[in-house]
């Protein structure tokens, strides 16, 4: 085999890993979206929370809300699909709705406001970044750092 | 006449296969005493198997290039480990996030093994030494990168990895999100125990690789290197780069054995999960009849089963007749030790007899020659 073909091959050989690589980046990002089931004020309007919302996500219950509840889900991805069953009145009828949208693939957790979604606002009007306001406690074994003249046999069940 | 010849038959069957059939012996004592139900054992051994096995088959192709057991496997799995702290980080969850952190590993990998293998072509002849010390150089480089360049220089986001202090990595860094998705995606249950099916394709894809590379030319030239350097470089061979590409090859590959390991696992011990896997898959290869210079499918698989089995059975076993789970603990830690330490001692003296052995047969040429010329 010529050097040039070589060359070639291993260029594309790099190429097609790169190529996975970015694939499996935008495919396998994770987000968790939080449900928020709260009256949403926008453009001087206001939409009301119902009284009790289901949410599914694939086939599964993941979350009961009633007025000002949150609940989640994670997903791989950035294309995701809710079904809501929604109970506007206590002992009321429910109805079922799917919506699908696009997470943000920079934001790792996604709030999304229900009565906004449900009211087919803009996107901007139900979607917000989670951000957490509990501040991580530090741990003295958080802190601890291996020591350099470790020597000590780890054999634990995990092997 | 016929009889003696079957004896010795016998006795160097014996000879030849004393470690694992000594760990068949134990696994026979422990199982019954251990109390364990066949089904629990079973699906503790497939689980096991499922982990360590792609581990363990990285070692065979050193072995053919004649460069014994490679202890710098140790820095495929930091390559590993490096790669999934970043993808960790990255949000990049299930099969994505495994796959992902393959490919991230290659490059970490490859430059380490190249590193690992130029050192062992200027220490040829002690390959298993030096490349034992060199995972203890490259674990200094590891912690230097992990406590001190992750965070400041390369951008580490999320506080769930990153430690309090603002750098450095945790000492634990949680894969609940890529937790088992290899093992889990196509398991079947077959009579409670639960086959993971995916992995073992891998694996079986890796054993078909072994297979196929060992007839291309790549592999023929390593075979040749493994058996005579002299011979091979008379031949042709640049034995320098065919030893290079063997170690980089099993770096890269226990790159990804580690990434399958710890996606089973579901988390990185970040400062000590690669520290003792090494040892840990070289005892289980020697537990299964594996030489330092021959080793074969076969023994991995055998070697993963009754290695584990007494990994599994012991600290039980010993809890039950002594009294104290400690001293099964010692036993299976002394074991794993006692093993590697038996097989270098029965390499060697196998290598010295057929040394003595050739010298005898040389003499003998010699003093018939002188002989005839004699006469």
């Amino acid at each position: 085999m010529s050097k040039s073909r070589r060359l070639v091959i291993r260029i594309c050989a790099v190429l097609v890993l790169v190529l996975i690589a970015a694939c499996m980046m935008v495919i396998g990002r994770g987000h968790t979206v939080y449900f928020d089931n709260k009256t949403l004020e926008y453009d001087g309007n206001t939409y009301e929370a119902p009284y009790k919302i289901t949410v599914i996500v694939k086939d599964e219950n993941v979350a009961k809300l009633y007025v000002k509840e949150r609940g989640q889900a994670t997903n791989i991805g950035q294309n995701f699909t809710v079904s809501l069953r929604v109970m506007e009145e206590k002992n009321g009828d429910e109805t079922t709705e799917t919506y699908s949208f696009k997470l943000p693939y920079s934001m790792d957790g996604v709030v999304v406001n229900l009565p906004g979604l449900m009211a087919g606002l803009p996107e901007e009007a139900w979607i917000s970044e989670f951000v957490s306001m509990i501040p991580e406690p530090a741990t003295a074994e958080d802190e601890e750092v291996p020591s350099a003249d470790e020597f000590e046999m780890d054999m634990g069940d995990e092997f | 006449m016929k009889n003696n010849g079957n004896g010795k038959k016998v006795l160097n069957f014996l000879g030849n296969n004393s470690v694992p059939i000594l760990f068949i012996l134990i696994c026979i004592v422990c199982i019954p005493v251990s109390g364990f139900s066949p089904s629990y054992l079973i699906n503790e051994i497939v689980t096991r198997m499922g982990r360590n096995i792609f581990l363990i088959l990285c070692l065979l192709i050193p072995i053919m290039a004649g460069m014994g057991l490679n202890f710098g496997m140790t820095l495929g799995a930091m390559a590993a480990e490096l790669a999934l702290i970043l993808v960790s980080d990255w949000q990049i969850w299930g099969i994505p996030g495994v796959v992902l952190a393959m490919i991230l590993s290659i490059p970490f990998s490859i430059l380490l093994g190249a590193l690992c293998g130029k050192i062992l072509n200027m220490a040829k002849g002690r390959e298993m030494i030096t490349s034992y010390i060199i995972s203890f150089f490259m674990n200094g480089v590891y912690q230097l990168i992990v406590l001190y360049m992750m965070g400041p220089i390369i951008p580490i986001k999320h506080t769930t990895v990153k430690l309090p202090r603002g750098y450095g990595i945790r000492n634990s860094v949680d894969l609940f999100h890529m937790r088992q998705c290899l093992d889990n995606l196509m398991a079947v249950r077959i009579g409670g125990v639960k086959v993971p099916v995916l992995t073992f394709l891998l694996i079986g894809l890796l054993c078909l690789f072994i297979i196929w590379f060992r007839k291309t030319k790549l592999g023929q030239d390593m075979r040749a290197v493994g058996q005579d350097m002299d011979v091979a470089r008379d031949a042709g061979i640049n034995v320098e780069r065919t030893r290079i590409i063997s170690i980089v090859m099993s770096t890269v590959l226990a790159g990804f054995g580690m990434v399958i390991y710890l996606q089973n696992m579901g988390n990185i011990a970040t400062y000590s999960s690669h520290s003792q896997i090494g040892m840990f898959c070289i005892a289980a290869l020697l537990v299964g009849g594996a030489s330092v210079d021959k080793a074969s499918i076969g023994n991995v698989f055998l070697g993963v089963i009754l290695f584990h089995t007494m990994f599994i059975v012991a600290p039980k076993a010993g809890a039950i007749i002594t009294g104290d789970s400690m001293i099964g603990e010692y036993f299976r830690v002394f074991v794993s030790y006692a093993v590697i330490t038996i097989a270098l001692i029965m390499y060697e003296t196998k290598k010295r007899k057929a040394r003595s052995r050739a010298g005898q047969q040389l003499q003998l040429a010699q003093q018939e020659e002188e002989a005839a010329a004699n006469e």
